[in-house]
Formats: structure tokens, sequence, C-alpha cells
């Protein structure tokens, strides 16, 4: 039938834009990363491949390339493992302990999560000036744990609403407090949704830049979007292929975990958005 | 699974605190920015300090634009963070700085080295680095608009010296331009730093003054919409627009760097920059090397050449709990010696007056000569220190006037008004 | 489980504790923070003090203030809608039967885990005068009349904001949508088929209702995101060319990296007040218990 031949090449040609389209910067940050020069696709100039600009930013210390990357790393699991014991409580009081204005309560905290970061700034630098925590790892960590709490507690909220609760009612019978339910019957059963939300709260404390920018001053605690941001490279003119190789070796993690756990964040971040 | 929840909780504990509490060894930060070949030798010079006096400096290098520096070293000082210890300030913000409190007074430190305020450029020194009679500030180097231009070029086509005035600028500009064309398209005749930043501003300010343009900010008020600053900026526009001397990405995209690259490259005739690329344009590898001469500014007809104050002082941190070895190093730096290596290394200009009178540094860099006579006639932008806060007003304005957005007029009128707000605001109530 | 006796439920509320402390300290408190602060004069070189709403009217007299709200409104406009056809298109194409399909989604997962502030160098060197990859296609293609200088003009660097932004956030949108088409049961479709409507008819009669309750929650999201946009055009643009691309979270961030904490708070104020605005205007009209159930 010519609607389903027509339909198919649509698919495909579909497809092949959406791969062209995602992937194709990606690519282009990896050739410029590997290029001689990085003018290569202009006329009369060819492609030549070094490792030079890797080896630079890999090498050099006065680039804090693993500076960034280990407060990153740091900050961002220290968020995701804080966020994921104070989420899971409340998610699973949430999801099954019938609570009068519940339902409001989530409501609240989800509309919390879309306060402007910027609006946070101005207290948030005062309060980690007063502790003398600027430029250390808890001025972000804690924020951060605030931060993607709400979209955690949503997530795990729904992957805990999908256990039957005649475990619970099981559990009860053998004289279990609900504390006890959470932890023997809840948390085991619920180990692929408390990975992927912890996934999740990892991925978007990581990729976090208005609070890094204003609360730290410099490698000591800063993190990789924010030295990606100000990276100039060792001679200050726009040194694009150092800035590309930069920008290859920051988004290993993070494209690391989500190709590797694909699944298990698509399911995290639909059930954000889709109940049940 | 309760020990997993305990591992997990010790690990958050551990990171939570090892966040307080980063004390060790005594190390002194100096945050420096990063042009070319300036990282290295900046740690020559702090290896040669370590020898001498045993204290270790680290370098925090910052980004190359003027405005991320300031926002680099603001966030720290509001915190009150020790580091870092010492820093460069531009002239342009220092006042700001120096207003807020942040920086340790030098003359006590001064006195006790024995150092006298005579050894700098006095004028300078009243201007830039003294607040209510204390010093807070030594310059590290100074910076004023030069004209570079391709000597060989000039002399290719018969023209006997670099231009006076604009118009001559541009007259001459066109002729090479139009000659070099067919052969290398990307060629320009003048390129100079339009985006919109600060250095926009220091530019602008030295077409203005050319102009015998008043000083900008007097008394309170703020003088912009004028007829010479007008004929400045109504020329600036041109030279993009109609004369089409200077790239059309000059508004856009032109800072020190991206100037100096195309100048090097060998795609301008004439540069307007600072000191400092005259080092990079004589490196061995620029293609530019020893074809390039300097010269001041052009002016308009009946007025002088402008060239407008810049250059980076050291500043002490109120905060630090280090000052007196970081006095050592500040000292360090603005001696004969260091300064001196500066200047033969990277071509900088240096705050002290007796390098320009050396004999080894006039050999390798004649040019000196002339430029201690511009030095002690440079313009400064208005010493206030909310100047930040106006100039990012003026620089939009202006550089929206340069890309076509708005006219000349318009622009400077609406640049006075909102300037003027700025200073109603910030004047100290 | 029902908690019945006072104890139990007090002993229920408990575990939400934690949570609600970490939301009130480091969120809610900083907002109300932002609000007080934008009350003082606060620059580091002044004395702070009290002047009321002083800081607002300035803001009002400022050209920049709203051409920052023009912006950040059009950008929303215009960002938002657009990546929802494009994030629809998308989770149309996943959702057919392909060979590959799951190294498809994983890399269409990649921009949405690529860091906004890295993506924007990225896209920094595409859109370059000189150098990027854009006018080079141009070049090779021999489109237009020589290279385009993309982040020069005003509407030059808000389009290419609104492409880099796309990239990064049409993954999001796709991803639940998928979730959204996949829901649809087959039988629906192959009623459709049965009753000989066409695929494109099939599309708007029987999936776009079923998808609607989705593509609120995405829209709201998305919208949300777009208003608060920062990190992007921090790297991309800067706010220029002459301030045109500054979202009004960039112009308040400007004056707390200038020490003006005062009108940036204010500026903090403005934006969430609209982001709260919005935020209501959705979850009234937008029905959107339906799609959360």
């Amino acid at each position: 039938m010519r609607e389903e031949a027509l339909k198919r090449a649509l698919v495909w040609l579909g497809a092949a834009g959406t791969l062209l389209f995602c992937l194709g910067p990606i690519v282009y940050m990896v050739l410029i990363a590997l290029a001689q020069s990085p003018d290569f696709p202009g006329p009369g100039r060819g492609f030549e491949p070094t490792l030079k600009h890797l080896a630079a930013v890999a090498l050099r210390p006065s680039l804090h390339f693993w500076d960034y990357l280990g407060n990153s790393l740091i900050v961002s699991a220290a968020s995701a493992g804080l966020c994921l014991l104070v989420a899971a409580p409340a998610a699973f009081a949430l999801s099954r302990l019938d609570l009068p204005g519940r339902l409001v309560i989530l409501f609240a905290i989800l509309a919390v999560s879309m306060f402007p970061p910027v609006s946070l700034v101005s207290l948030l630098f005062k309060m980690m000036t007063a502790l003398g925590w600027i430029n250390t790892y808890p001025a972000l960590v804690l924020p951060y744990v605030a931060w993607v709490l709400p979209l955690s507690l949503w997530i795990l909220a729904s992957y805990f609403g999908q256990i039957p609760r005649d475990l619970d009612r099981a559990a009860l019978i053998d004289g279990c407090s609900s504390w006890q339910i959470l932890r023997r019957v809840i948390v085991p059963l619920a180990g692929p949704g408390l990975f992927s939300t912890g996934l999740l709260a990892f991925i978007f404390a990581f990729n976090e830049f208005l609070l890094a920018l204003m609360l730290t001053t410099d490698h000591q605690a800063r993190t990789i979007p924010v030295g990606a941001a100000l990276f100039q490279g060792l001679h200050g003119q726009t040194p694009w292929g150092e800035i590309m190789a930069f920008a290859c070796l920051a988004v290993l993690p993070a494209i690391g975990l989500t190709v590797a756990f694909q699944r298990r964040v698509i399911h995290g971040l639909t059930r954000g958005a889709v109940r049940g | 699974m309760f020990r997993r929840r305990f591992i997990l909780i010790a690990l958050i504990a551990l990171v939570l605190l090892s966040g307080c509490g980063r004390s060790g060894e005594k190390v002194l930060t100096l945050a420096v920015g990063g042009a070319p070949k300036e990282i290295e030798v900046w740690e020559a010079a702090l290896a040669r300090f370590e020898a001498e006096t045993g204290i270790r400096v680290s370098l925090i290098r910052q980004p190359t634009d003027t405005a991320q520096r300031r926002q680099g070293l603001v966030v720290p000082l509001q915190a009150g963070q020790a580091d870092p210890d010492v820093f460069l300030m531009d002239v342009a913000w220092l006042a700001q700085f120096a207003a807020s409190d942040w920086l340790a007074p030098l003359d006590e430190f001064m006195a006790q080295g024995g150092l006298d305020r005579s050894v700098f450029f006095e004028r300078v020194l009243a201007l830039a680095d003294v607040l209510q009679d204390r010093l807070v500030a030594l310059p590290m180097n100074l910076d004023g608009g030069l004209l570079y231009y391709r000597a060989d070029l000039l002399e290719k086509f018969g023209l006997p010296a670099p231009p006076r005035t604009w118009a001559e600028l541009v007259r001459q500009a066109l002729l090479v331009q139009e000659k070099l064309r067919p052969e290398r398209p990307g060629f320009y005749g003048f390129v100079w730093p339009g985006a919109q930043y600060e250095g926009l501003i220091c530019v602008f300010l030295e077409f203005a003054a050319s102009n015998q343009a008043a000083r900008l900010i007097e008394g309170g008020r703020v003088r912009l919409n004028t007829p010479a600053n007008l004929a400045a900026l109504s020329l600036m526009r041109d030279l993009i627009g109609k004369f089409k001397v200077s790239p059309p990405n000059t508004y856009s995209a032109m800072k020190e760097e991206e100037v100096r690259l195309q100048f090097q490259r060998g795609d301008a005739l004439f540069e307007r920059n600072w000191p400092y690329a005259w080092g990079l344009h004589q490196a061995p590898d620029s293609p530019v090397r020893g074809r390039v001469g300097l010269a001041r500014l052009p002016h308009f007809q009946g007025g002088r050449s402008a060239s407008t104050l810049g250059g980076w002082h050291l500043g002490l941190s109120r905060f630090s709990e280090s000052q007196p070895e970081a006095w050592r190093l500040i000292e360090f730096l603005v001696s004969a010696g260091t300064q001196k290596r500066f200047a033969l290394e990277l071509g900088w200009t240096p705050g002290r007056r007796d390098v320009y009178t050396d004999p080894e540094v006039l050999d390798r860099l004649p040019h000196f000569r002339e430029l201690k006579d511009v030095f002690e006639n440079l313009r400064p932008r208005p010493i206030v220190p909310y100047w930040s806060q106006v100039s990012t007003v003026l620089q939009r304005r202006l550089n929206a006037a340069l890309g076509g957005g708005c006219s000349p007029e318009e622009a400077l009128r609406l640049a006075e008004a909102e300037a003027g707000a700025v200073v109603e605001r910030y004047a100290g109530r | 489980m029902r908690a019945h006796s006072a104890r139990e439920l007090a002993g229920a509320y408990v575990y939400l504790l934690p949570v609600l402390a970490f939301v009130l300290v480091f969120i809610l408190a900083p907002v109300l923070g932002a609000f007080r602060a934008s009350l003082f004069q606060d620059v580091t070189f002044l004395p702070r003090k009290f002047i009321g709403l002083d800081n607002y009217l300035r803001l009002a007299e400022t050209p920049v203030f709203w051409t920052s709200l023009r912006f950040t409104c059009l950008f929303v406009l215009i960002s938002v809608p657009l990546e929802i056809v494009l994030g629809l298109l998308v989770a149309l194409v996943l959702d057919q039967p392909l060979p590959f399909r799951a190294a498809l989604r994983a890399s269409v997962l990649i921009p949405w885990a690529v860091p906004a502030a890295v993506s924007g160098r990225i896209w920094e060197l595409i859109y370059d005068y000189n150098l990027g990859l854009a006018n080079a296609l141009l070049g090779w293609l021999h489109l237009g009349q020589g290279p385009v200088n993309w982040l020069g003009s005003g509407w030059g660097a808000f389009f290419s904001l609104v492409l880099a932004d796309a990239w990064k956030t049409t993954p999001f949108v796709a991803l639940i949508l998928l979730a959204g088409l996949a829901a649809v049961p087959d039988e629906l479709h192959r009623q459709g088929e049965v009753d000989g409507a066409s695929f494109v008819q099939r599309f708007f009669r029987l999936t776009l209702p079923l998808l609607r309750p989705i593509l609120v929650v995405a829209l709201l999201f998305r919208t949300i995101d777009a208003l608060r946009v920062f990190d992007l055009i921090f790297v991309l643009t800067g706010g220029g060319p002459g301030g045109a691309t500054t979202s009004l979270s960039l112009y308040g961030a400007n004056f707390f990296l200038a020490g003006d904490f005062g009108f940036g708070s204010a500026v903090s104020v403005v934006l969430f007040l609209l982001a709260l605005g919005l935020a209501l205007v959705y979850v009234r009209a937008g029905r959107f218990r339906e799609g959360l159930g």
C-alpha cells in the first residue's frame, strides 16, 4: 500500500534526522578535540588527527580538569545518596500511609521545584558565607539535595505505589512497624526504582550550573559545568581544540551513565511525568 | 541493608566534613589573567620568588575577559575568603574593590620595605591606587591604547608615515585594502575591539577624547550626549558600516585577542590594541614579525591623540591570612628586576618609571622611549566605585549603535539617561 | 494501611520531616530571603539600608529590564512549542518498530545528559563566525552570500539560542510523550485502521486527544524551564549582542556577580513571581490532575 510505504519512508527519514540532530554536535565536538586545527571543515583545510588537546587537558595540572571532575563526581554522588536517604521514607509515607493532605504536599513540593535558581542565590550565598562554606562541598551538596528532592520524591512515590499493598499487610500481621516495613519489604523490592531515582538525581546534580557558579570560587570545589564555561585553555585565545577536548572528557560520565542505564533513566523520567 | 545505609551516611558525612577546615601548609594564592605566554612567565617569576624567600605561591588562572576576572574575584571577596591572597585588578574596577573595603592598605608595608612611591608613575598612583589617602594597590603594568601598523605595507604602497588624523587613517586603510583584497579576501584596514565589553569603552574614550570631548562623569553628572562624542561614535560606526575598513563582526566578536590575531595573521593594516600585543607580534612564529610599527593613536582635526589608561594593579586581600608574606610577593612583583623581565619577555609596560630608561630594555624595546611620554598623560576612565555599572550601560548602547541597531544620536541620548540613573542610584545617598 | 490514631499519624509525618526540612531551609527560606533582600540597598561599596520598593521602581525605569523580560517571554513562546512539536515527532519515530530502536533511544538521550554549559561551548563553536560548522556548512552547500554572523545580530542570536536549547531539551519532551504514546492501546489503532482511517486521521482524532494530559505536563515542565534559562545563554552569548539575549535569570545573576545583591534579588523576585503565576495558570486551566492521576 502506498500509504504504508510512504509512512515507512517518513519514519526512516525521521530516524535518520533524529540521529543526525542528536549526535551531530557530539561527533563534531569529538572531531574538533582530535583535530590539529579547528577550522578543518573550512575550505582548503584538512583533518589532521592529534591527541595533543586531550593530552593537554588531561595532563596539565594548571587546567584543573581532574579537580573539576572529582568535585563533580563527589558532589553529585553525595547529593544523590543523601537525597535517596531523605526521599525514601517520605515517598513511603506519601504513597502508602494514607496521610491526609498528601496530594497537597506532593503538589507543593513539586511546585517548589519550579522556583528559579537565581531566586535562591542571594540568601544561599549569605548563608554559606556566614558558615564559611563558600567553595566547599557542603555549599553545593545541601542545596542540591533540596534541588533534586521534589522530582526524586515524585518518582519514588510512583515506584513505591506499584508495590502491592498485600505485602504490607502480611508484614503488619507479622508484627512489623511501618519503619520495618519500609526497610524490609519496600526498599528491597523497589531496588530498581531507587537506582533509577538515584541515577537521575546524580545527573541533575552533575549538570547544575548557576548555584555552582555562585557558591564556588576555584578548582577546590568547582564543578565540571562551571569549569567548562570558564575554560580558557593554556593560552587564553579561544583554544577550541582544548575546549572541545575538555568537553569530551567532561561528558564521558554523563553519557556513559545514560547509555549504560538508558532503560532506568527513561523509566525514571517518565514516571516523574506519568502516573502509573 | 542497615550496614549499607550506615556506610552511605558515613560517606556523606565525610564529604560534608571534608569541606570544612582546608588548612595545611602556608601557601599564597595569586590570581592572574591569561593572555598567551603569560602563564609561563608568571610561573618562572614565582619559582624565583620561592627560591628567594621559600614562600610557595599557587597560581590561579582567571579567564582573559576582564568582566569575568572581576566576577571571579567579587565572589570570594564578598564571601570574605582568604584566597586569593594577592590578585590583579583592572584599573577600571579597582575603585569598586577599594570602596568595598576589600583591599589591605599598603602604606605601612611600603614604609617598612623602604619602597618609595616616586618609583612609580605618580599620576597613575594618585588617580587609581589611592583611596581616601591610603595606598591600596600598586601597578603591575600600565596600558594605553596604541596604534600598531604594518610598516612594510605602508612602505610598499608609498605611504610615508602612519596617520595623524582619523580621516587620514581611513584614507590609508581604504587604499591598501583595495590593493590587497584580491589576494587576501579577509584583509581589513583597521581592526579594533568593538565587542560589547569594557574594551569598547576604552576605545570610545580614545576617539572621543581625541575630539576634545569632556569628561564623562563630572560632579556626579553624566555628560555623554555632546557633539564631540557624537562625532566619535559616528566615526566608529562608519568604520564598520560605511567605509567598511573594519570587519563586520567588530561589534559582535572583536576583543583584544581577536584583534591581535587578525593583525598577526597579516589580515590588517592598522590595529588598535594595548602594549601587550607587541611581544606577541614579534614572536618567532609570528607572520608579521619585524614588520610592525607603533604609533600614537590618531585624533580628530583640532584635537590631540588620546590613550585610555588601562592596566592591572596588584591588591592584597584584606581577608588574607598571610599578609606579611603576601606583601613580600607584591614587593617582589613590582621590583625593578621582575618588572624588567616582564617587559623583556612579554612586552609588558611596567608601572615603574625606571624600567623605561634601562638600556637593555630600550635596546630590545625601543618604543618604550615614546611610551614613557604617552604614559605620563594617559586618560583614565571615571574613577568611581560604580564604574562597572555605568560601563555596562554604556557598553550596551554604544555597541548597539556600532551594529546599526540604533542611531548614534539615540544611543548617546539613551546612554546618558541610563548612566545618569545609575549614578543617582549608586552615588551614596 | 490506614493510620488511625493520632500517634500513628504523627509517626507517619515524621517520615516527611527530613524532606520538609531540606525544602524549607534550602529552597523556601532562600526565596523569602530574596524577597527581603530586594527591599534593601545592598551593594558592596555602600552601607546596607532599607529602601522599601525602591529597587523595583528603579527596575521599572531601566530599559534593560524590560528588554530582558521581553526576551524571556519571547524565548518561552517560541522555543517551547518548537520543542513540543519536535519532541512529538521524535516520539512518533521512536514509537515505531525499528531495528536499532534501543540505540536510537540512547542517542536521543545523550543531548539531555550533557551539561548545558558544555553544550553551550559546542554550539558556541558551531556558530563561530570564522571557524564554525554552521558557516562551513553554508559554504559547502553554497547557500547564502558568505558567512553569517549568527551570534552577531539580535534575531540571529535569538534563534541560535532556540536551536541550541531545542537540541538539549527535545529528548526530555520526546521521552515523556513516548511514554504517553505507549499507553495508547493497540486495539484503538487497529480499530481505526479497520474503519478505514488514514494514519494522519488516526493521529489527530485518536492519539492526540489521548496524549493531551501528557502534553500538558510536558508543556508545564518545559515552560518553567525555559523561563529560567541561564546556563546556555551565559556560555553561548553572554547575554549579547547588546543585551539582546539577556534572560531574566542572567540579568539578575549579573548583579550578584557585580556585588549588588539588592537589585539582583529584585530581578529574581520578579522572575519567581512570573514562574509562580505561570504554574498556577497551568494547574488551573490545564487539568493538570488528569495527567497525574
